[in-house]
């Protein structure tokens, strides 16, 4: 049991029990937090398993993406400080045995498969590597990922403006009941102003 | 560390995402699901790369690759969040429950 | 060892520098007399630790606890990858500025969790206005840093040193600095990047800190900006190297200058209100950094 060893149980523990700590927290920040150490641990092993530029822009994506995920917790959640107990969950045993199955089924291909052994070199120069690779043989794979990023940049602005074509993307929206089919919950849809104006020019 | 932990490692990690994308009915939970799915590949990925294969440089882009379907999943999956959110002023799978029929 | 040794000195010595220039130009710009703003500092320090800690209703503990206690370590991390000579940084990694990179984004991290976990408006409002301008202020750093980057060849900060040997940085790609700089204002929450400690917002993130607590995340904001102006000197202004005196000694000036004229922005421009900070970081700053990347990729090539 070597040092790098240890460090790797350690992180793998610790990769495993916040991923699962992410949906049995009551908070909702504290969830997409812990889903950041899930990922922090993650990277460690990368580092761990020699590739440096891979593990550390790990952390530094995932720190800005839950960062961002935390953003919309709280935006959007009724509970994001889990004040109150809460578990929102359907077709929670499915869940749990399609978890199982996935873990149960991958481990048993991990186990059984006759897997090849050719560690990386110590002294291989794998962030020159990488570079080259990304801006040399595989630089059409590369592109379409930016070309990709693009595309959804444009995306995200059209799914989420407010103001769209056939006019405002909230008009006449309604909350959902507070049981199947019942009254809506919340506030009621507020009446455009535009909306009113034609109203009175045609009657 | 030898290349069997790491898968099932990586295998827990799906497992737990998979649980967490079709149990959670916040939209924004279920994005947690997918992405620890992700998180899963990423450490399969880059564990065949270093220790199943001897580092060839397409192990690592297929990382990279993998950095990029992440961001591009929060990016659209926040918008639709958005969208609905408009639409329906909840952000629960619930809420769409019209686009069944 | 000696280079671990002198990051810490570094870091204490920066505390006391930045407290006590923060200070003087405090006091210079009300009018009031300078010489008794050198001895402030410490004076403002023993009052704040004699206060007694406030708890608000149901806050988050261990990220209360956590978030300037991380300010800190993420203060030393950075400075980790920093050379004080050719070869003498605490972990001279190929990839010390995607670690820099890490650590500024987690500054935004911490500073959120900080007015999160107060479980009170006040914090709260000043962490989220902090993530929106935080987040395209650190961009806008990547890219400037990719172009630091570019004639060093190299992710490593010790490259990037030894790459202006000819001619620094600062001169070679003008645009990076100033965008740097803005930067660092946002990270040590500073004058007109001020938006998550603000007063308007009494303190904003750390509103409802008192006692001990308050000390440590001045303090670390203090250490921030230690941190983040030694790496504005060895990556722009060349580190290390300059003539007769010896490495270290240059990097500290370098430092100190970087913070001087950090204190003077901080007490001397004013803040615009959010929606018009982030409409100019989008629209204006954004594509400068590109603009500043192609010239460094052009200027490269050369």
């Amino acid at each position: 049991m070597t040092l790098s060893d240890i460090a790797f149980w350690l992180f793998s523990a610790g990769a495993v029990w916040t991923a699962w700590r992410v949906f049995r927290t009551d908070s909702m920040v504290r969830a997409s937090f812990a889903l950041m150490l899930s990922f922090f641990c993650v990277a460690a092993i990368l580092l761990l398993l020699s590739a440096p530029y891979l593990g550390i822009a790990t952390i530094f994506m995932m720190a800005v993406e839950m960062m961002v995920m935390a953003l919309f917790m709280v935006m959007f959640m009724m509970n994001p400080a889990g004040l109150n107990p809460m578990m929102m969950v359907h077709q929670h045993k499915v869940s749990i045995g399609a978890g199982v199955a996935a873990f149960a089924g991958l481990g048993a291909a991990a186990l059984l498969t006759d897997l090849p052994h050719h560690a990386v070199a110590a002294g291989k120069p794998v962030i020159r590597d990488l570079g080259t690779e990304l801006l040399g043989g595989s630089m059409l794979i590369f592109e379409t990922a930016g070309i990709t990023l693009l595309a959804t940049m444009v995306a995200t602005v059209v799914l989420s403006s407010r103001s769209g074509r056939f006019g405002a993307a909230d008009e006449g929206s309604r909350p959902p009941g507070l049981e199947p089919g019942g009254k809506p919950a919340g506030r009621a849809p507020e009446r455009d102003s535009d909306h009113s104006h034609h109203a009175e020019h045609g009657g | 560390m030898t290349l069997t932990a790491i898968l099932l490692v990586a295998a827990a990690l799906i497992g737990i995402g998979l649980y967490g994308a079709l149990s959670q009915q916040s939209f924004v939970m279920l994005m947690m699901g997918l992405e620890l799915i992700l998180n899963g590949v990423l450490l399969i990925a880059v564990g065949f790369w270093s220790l199943g294969l001897g580092g060839p440089p397409r192990g690592q882009l297929l990382a990279i690759v993998v950095m990029a379907v992440m961001a591009i999943e929060m990016a659209v999956g926040f918008a639709l969040v958005t969208a609905v959110y408009r639409k329906r002023q909840a952000d629960t799978t619930e809420g769409l429950e019209t686009m069944k029929h | 060892m000696t280079a671990l040794i002198a990051v810490l000195l570094l870091l204490a010595a920066g505390i006391w520098f930045g407290a006590t220039a923060d200070a003087v130009a405090e006091a210079a710009v009300a009018g009031h007399p300078v010489r008794a703003a050198l001895t402030s500092p410490f004076r403002r320090a023993a009052l704040m630790l004699s206060r007694q800690a406030i708890a608000t209703e149901h806050p988050d503990r261990l990220n209360r606890l956590l978030a300037p206690a991380c300010y800190l370590v993420l203060a030393a991390a950075g400075l980790s990858v920093i050379p004080f000579a050719p070869g003498m940084a605490v972990t001279d990694i190929a990839t010390g500025l995607v670690l820099w990179g890490a650590c500024e984004a987690l500054v935004v991290v911490v500073v959120f969790l900080n007015g999160w976990s107060a479980n009170a408006p006040l914090p709260l409002i000043g962490g989220y206005r902090y993530v929106a301008i935080g987040l395209p202020a650190m961009l806008i750093s990547m890219f400037v840093l990719i172009g630091a980057a570019l004639p060093a060849q190299s992710l490593g900060v010790g490259a990037v040193v030894e790459s202006q040997r000819v001619l620094i940085n600062a001169v070679r790609q003008p645009l990076g600095l100033p965008l740097f700089l803005l930067l660092g204002l946002s990270i040590t929450l500073r004058g007109p990047f001020d938006y998550g400690d603000s007063a308007d917002l009494a303190g904003g993130t750390h509103a409802e800190a008192s006692g001990a607590h308050r000390l440590l995340w001045r303090a670390a904001k203090l250490a921030m900006l230690t941190a983040f102006s030694a790496m504005a000197a060895t990556v722009f202004l060349g580190g290390y190297l300059g003539t007769v005196l010896p490495g270290p000694a240059w990097l500290v000036l370098k430092t100190a200058l970087v913070m001087l004229v950090l204190v003077a922005i901080t007490h001397l421009v004013a803040r615009v209100p959010p929606a018009r900070m982030l409409t100019w970081l989008w629209t204006v700053l954004l594509p400068l950094s590109f603009v500043d990347l192609v010239w460094a990729g052009l200027e490269a090539m050369r």
